[in-house]
């Protein structure tokens, strides 16, 4: 909004505070910063797509929507890579982080995610009743207090947590990627993933824990992001990070059920 | 349905209201008045989309 538009709108003051050119500067300045609000506030649409489209994905079974759900998981991949980056160990990051995309990949992201955890949920569901609204249940609570760990300051994220955090990340991202070679090669996945004995439960709760520790992170960027007047897409690439962590978080929950139920 | 399901479904509705309540609070001065912050700006740089346009053209 500009000046004039402005006065346009409050009408010309004589009030001197009012006409100091400190307020203006006040008024015209925070017109297009991110603020903590406006990061909650696209949260809550991220979240609403990522529900909506995976109740589509749930609910309607057939080849136009596994073509929709295919295409919905490429794109959320690719509006990923296009506003986080893409780094990888010894060569750094192959595609830069871009934030000022995620005005527009962020709604893209959320409903790709939504049809792949929709479709997982169905199956998950079917097999074990009940077991999804455990999972959304969990996710929610172990996000919530560990919000109110980072807001009392009782987790303090240092450039040491970033860097333990964003090497385990990494590292379990790349055994992600081992694992999906070795599935398109012998149609297999690794044990310790599928396996329910006491190592697959225990690699489950570390990635658990990773996830959750990434969340302290994404509430730190946001926090950060709005402290410092931040640009005003910065408050979708805050609830995007957020919700890409939430989807984490909720998968691996997910499958940690999973296996605690079939022993 | 089980008790337990139940038990948990309500905690989540009621984890979820907290986190999207708490999170339009600022942190306490506790967690945003130290040396040690992390400087994500040096990692997540403000810039638009004309800058990194006008640096490749450079």
């Amino acid at each position: 909004m500009s000046q004039h538009q402005t006065l346009d709108r409050l009408g010309r003051s004589g009030n001197p505070i009012i006409r100091s050119a400190a307020f203006q500067d006040k008024v015209s300045a925070s017109e297009e910063k991110m603020s903590l609000e406006g990061a909650v506030n696209k949260t809550g649409i991220l979240l609403f797509l990522t529900v909506f489209a995976a109740t589509i994905s749930w609910n309607f079974q057939g080849p136009l929507i596994s073509i929709l759900s295919t295409l919905g998981i490429i794109a959320a991949f690719i509006s990923g890579i296009m506003t986080f980056g893409f780094y990888f160990f010894f060569v750094g990051w192959i595609v830069k982080p871009r934030p000022y995309n995620a005005p527009r990949t962020a709604p893209i992201y959320s409903i790709g995610m939504g049809f792949l955890i929709g479709s997982m949920s169905q199956v998950a569901e079917s097999m074990y009743p009940g077991i999804v609204i455990q999972a959304v249940s969990l996710t929610f609570f172990v996000a919530a207090s560990l919000l109110i760990a980072y807001k009392t300051g009782v987790i303090k994220p240092t450039q040491n947590f970033l860097l333990i955090i964003f090497s385990a990340t990494m590292g379990i991202f790349l055994t992600y990627i081992a694992n999906l070679i070795y599935f398109l090669f012998t149609g297999d996945n690794f044990i310790i993933f599928t396996g329910n004995g006491a190592m697959g439960i225990g690699i489950s709760l570390f990635i658990i824990g990773i996830a959750a520790l990434n969340l302290v992170l994404d509430f730190d960027i946001i926090e950060q992001s709005a402290e410092q007047g931040a640009p005003k897409y910065m408050e979708w690439f805050g609830a995007m990070a957020l919700m890409a962590t939430l989807i984490w978080l909720y998968i691996e929950i997910l499958r940690l059920l999973m296996k605690m139920r079939s022993r | 349905m089980s008790y337990l399901t139940i038990f948990l479904g309500l905690i989540g509705l009621l984890s979820a209201f907290l986190f999207f309540y708490l999170l339009k609070f600022k942190a306490f001065s506790k967690q945003t008045n130290r040396g040690n912050r992390i400087r994500w700006k040096s990692y997540i740089p403000y810039k638009n989309k004309d800058s990194d346009k006008s640096k490749k053209s450079s």
